[in-house]
C-alpha cells in the first residue's frame, strides 16, 4: 500500500544545531498577531461589562443617548480646559465603573496618536498654518520651494499649531475614551440592541450583530492557515512565494465566508425568519437612569454654550 | 399515519454538475424515527435541505404536508402562511453548529426560532428558560456561542430547535464531534423525543446509532441513489448492502497470537472504531 520512500525512516541523532534563530516572524504573522491579541482583548473586555460599577448600572439605551449627546458636546468644545476636563470626569466615570484607569487610557491612546496624531501632524508648522515660532526646525533660506509650494526661509512649529494639536488630539482622545467607556461598560449584545431605541433598521442591527460574532471565527480560520503553514514550512519562502501565498489565502477566505453566510441565510431561514428581524429585549428605565440622562445633558448643553462663549471661562 | 413528506423522482445537481440525489422516491409519515445512511458525498445532507425546503428539486417533485415545495412558494422574503405552518412543523439541526449559532448569546439564540414565529415575548422567554433547563445548559445562558466547546455548541444547537418544537426533526450527523457521554445524551434525548410522537430524520454514517435512534433505515449508494429502505433490522443485517454502500469494510488485524477478521464500520472522518 505505501509507496517504498514513504516505508524510510531516519534514524541517528540529530546533526543540526538549535541554537541560529533565523528570521524574525513575517509582516503579514505579525499583524495577524496583533489583530488576533485585540480580539483576545475583547473577548477579556466582555468581563468589564459584567462588573458591579456605575456605567453597568445603567440602562444600555440611555448610555447610549448619552454617549451621542457628550461626543456631540465634546466636539464643539475648542478650549483645551474644558476638553482636559472632560477627559478627566470620563477617566472618573471609568474609575467608578471598575475598570482599571491605566488599561482604559492604554487602549485609548494607542489609537489616538497613530490616527489623530498623523492627521494634526503637518500643522504644527509654519508651513501649513502661520503663528508664533515655538521650536525652530530647520533654515532654508529664502526662496526654498517644495514643487510649486514656496516654503518659508524658516521652519519651525507655532505656538498656535501646537495648541490646535492638542486641542485637535484631546478632543478625538475624549470621544474615543466615551465610544470606548460605553463599549466596555455595556454586552455587546445589549448594545446592538439599544441601536433598536434609537431606530436603527433591525436588519443592520443584527447584521452588525452577526459581523461581530462571525469575525471570531473567521479569524480562527485565519490562525489556522498559518499555523498549518508553519507546521509544513522547512525553509522560509521567497517575498513573491509568501505574498501569492497570502493572496490565495484571502481568496479562499473570501469563498468561504461566502459559503457560509448562505448556510447561516439557510438556518436562519429553517428558523423562521422572513426578512423581518424579531428581537427580544425588555428593558426598565428607573430614576438612576433620568437622573444619569438628565446629568449628562446638563453636563453636554454646559459644555455647547462654554463653546459659543456664550458662558465664559 | 399522515403522510408528511413525498418525493417523485427528485434529483438535485450543484451547480449544473455535481449530482447530489439522483431519482429518489420516498414517503415519510408522521411519527416514523427515520436513519439516512450513506458514504461521504453520497447525498444525505442535500436530502435534509430539500426536507427542510431550504433547497429545491432540480427535478422531479416534492410535496411537504400534502402541499407541493417550490422556491416560487417558498420566497423567504414574503410572509405567507404555508411557509410559517412549514418552519414551525419542520426543525433541521446542522451538522456545523457554527453556522447554526449566530445570535450573540445563547439566551438569544434558542428565543430565536419562537420570536421569528410570532410567539408572544413571555412565551418565548418561558420556553427558552424550559429548553434551557432541559438540555441541562441554564449556566450557559449568557455565554457567547461561538466561546462554547463543541458538545456545549451541538447542544444549544438542538435546544434552539427544540424551542420552536417541531412535530419532524431533520438532525444531520448529529454524534459528530461528540464525546461517548455526549453521544449517549443525545440517544437518550431522541429516545424521548420519539416516544413523545415526534418525526425523526436522521442523516449518518453511525452505524452504532442507528438501531437506537430509528425504526426504519435508507441507504444511499455512492451513485446519489436509494439502495434499500426498509426496517431497520433488515438493513443493519445485510452485510453485503453495508458494504456495497461504503458504510462497512472488511478488517484483518491480530488479537495476540491469533488472526482476525471482522466488518468494521468508521464514525465520521476521523474515527476508526468497530
Amino acid at each position: 500500500m505505501l509507496p517504498e520512500w514513504m516505508k524510510e525512516v531516519e534514524i541517528g541523532p540529530c546533526q543540526c544545531c538549535a541554537v541560529n534563530v533565523g528570521k524574525k516572524k513575517s509582516f503579514v504573522e505579525n499583524s495577524i498577531s496583533s489583530v488576533l491579541n485585540f480580539f483576545h482583548d475583547s473577548l477579556i473586555s466582555e468581563d468589564f461589562a459584567k462588573r458591579d460599577g456605575l456605567l453597568q448600572s445603567l440602562d444600555p439605551r440611555v448610555k447610549l443617548v448619552s454617549a451621542i449627546v457628550l461626543v456631540v458636546a465634546v466636539s464643539l468644545s475648542r478650549d483645551v480646559r474644558v476638553l482636559f476636563a472632560s477627559y478627566l470626569l470620563i477617566l472618573l466615570f471609568a474609575y467608578l465603573s471598575k475598570i482599571e484607569v491605566s488599561f482604559f487610557m492604554k487602549r485609548v491612546w494607542v489609537f489616538v496618536p497613530i490616527f489623530a496624531g498623523i492627521i494634526v501632524l503637518p500643522i504644527l508648522f509654519n508651513v501649513f498654518m502661520a503663528g508664533d515660532s515655538l521650536v525652530p526646525v530647520a533654515t532654508l533660506g529664502s526662496g526654498a520651494h517644495l514643487g510649486p509650494i514656496l516654503l518659508p526661509s524658516t521652519i519651525y512649529i507655532t505656538r498656535q499649531g501646537t495648541m490646535f494639536a492638542i486641542t485637535f488630539i484631546l478632543r478625538v482622545a475624549t470621544c474615543v475614551s466615551i465610544a470606548v467607556l460605553l463599549f466596555l461598560t455595556t454586552q455587546r449584545d445589549v448594545l446592538f440592541k439599544s441601536l433598536r431605541s434609537l431606530r436603527v433598521p433591525k436588519v443592520y442591527v443584527l447584521t452588525l450583530d452577526m459581523c461581530y460574532r462571525y469575525i471570531f471565527l473567521l479569524m480562527d480560520t485565519v490562525r489556522d492557515f498559518f499555523t498549518a503553514k508553519k507546521s509544513r514550512t522547512i525553509k522560509s519562502l521567497s517575498v513573491r512565494d509568501e505574498q501569492r501565498w497570502v493572496a490565495g489565502r484571502v481568496g479562499y477566505m473570501l469563498v468561504k465566508s461566502l459559503d457560509m453566510s448562505n448556510k447561516v441565510h439557510d438556518a436562519m431561514i429553517s428558523r423562521g425568519f422572513n426578512g423581518d428581524v424579531k428581537l427580544l429585549h425588555d428593558y426598565a428605565v428607573r430614576k438612576r437612569d433620568y437622573a444619569a440622562i438628565a446629568t449628562v445633558l446638563m453636563l453636554s448643553s454646559m459644555l455647547a454654550l462654554i463653546s459659543q462663549n456664550i458662558i465664559r471661562i | 399515519m399522515e403522510t408528511i413528506f413525498d418525493l417523485h423522482d427528485v434529483s438535485y445537481t450543484y451547480l449544473e454538475k455535481f449530482e447530489a440525489l439522483n431519482s429518489v422516491n420516498l414517503t415519510m409519515t408522521a411519527g416514523e424515527q427515520i436513519s439516512i445512511m450513506g458514504a461521504n458525498g453520497s447525498g444525505k445532507s442535500t436530502l435534509l435541505s430539500i426536507l427542510n425546503a431550504l433547497v429545491y428539486p432540480t427535478s422531479g417533485e416534492f410535496y411537504a404536508f400534502g402541499e407541493p415545495v417550490t422556491e416560487e412558494a417558498f420566497n423567504s422574503l414574503e410572509d405567507n402562511a404555508f411557509g410559517r405552518y412549514f418552519r414551525k412543523k419542520v426543525g433541521i439541526v446542522f451538522q456545523n453548529p457554527d453556522i447554526q449559532l449566530f445570535s450573540s448569546t445563547v439566551f438569544d439564540e434558542i428565543a430565536f426560532g419562537p420570536l421569528q414565529l410570532g410567539l408572544p415575548k413571555d412565551e418565548v422567554k418561558k420556553r427558552t428558560e424550559e429548553v434551557m433547563s432541559m438540555m441541562g445548559i441554564s449556566s450557559l445562558r449568557d455565554r457567547a456561542p461561538h466561546t462554547l466547546s463543541g458538545g456545549e455548541k451541538k447542544k444549544v444547537c438542538i435546544a434552539s430547535i427544540l424551542s420552536i418544537n417541531p412535530d419532524v426533526l431533520l438532525l444531520d450527523e448529529p454524534t459528530g464531534g461528540l464525546d461517548p457521554r455526549s453521544q449517549l445524551w443525545l440517544i437518550e434525548l431522541l429516545q424521548d423525543l420519539a416516544k413523545a410522537g415526534k418525526t425523526i430524520i436522521t442523516a449518518t454514517h453511525d452505524l452504532d446509532i442507528v438501531e437506537q435512534i430509528s425504526t426504519r433505515a435508507i441507504v444511499f449508494g455512492e451513485d446519489h441513489t436509494i439502495k434499500a429502505d426498509s426496517n431497520c433490522d433488515k438493513v443493519m443485517n445485510n452485510l453485503e448492502l453495508l458494504t456495497s454502500a461504503n458504510l462497512i469494510h472488511k478488517h484483518m488485524h491480530r488479537h495476540g497470537k491469533l488472526m482476525h477478521e471482522h466488518l468494521h464500520s468508521h464514525d465520521g472522518e476521523n474515527h476508526h472504531e468497530r
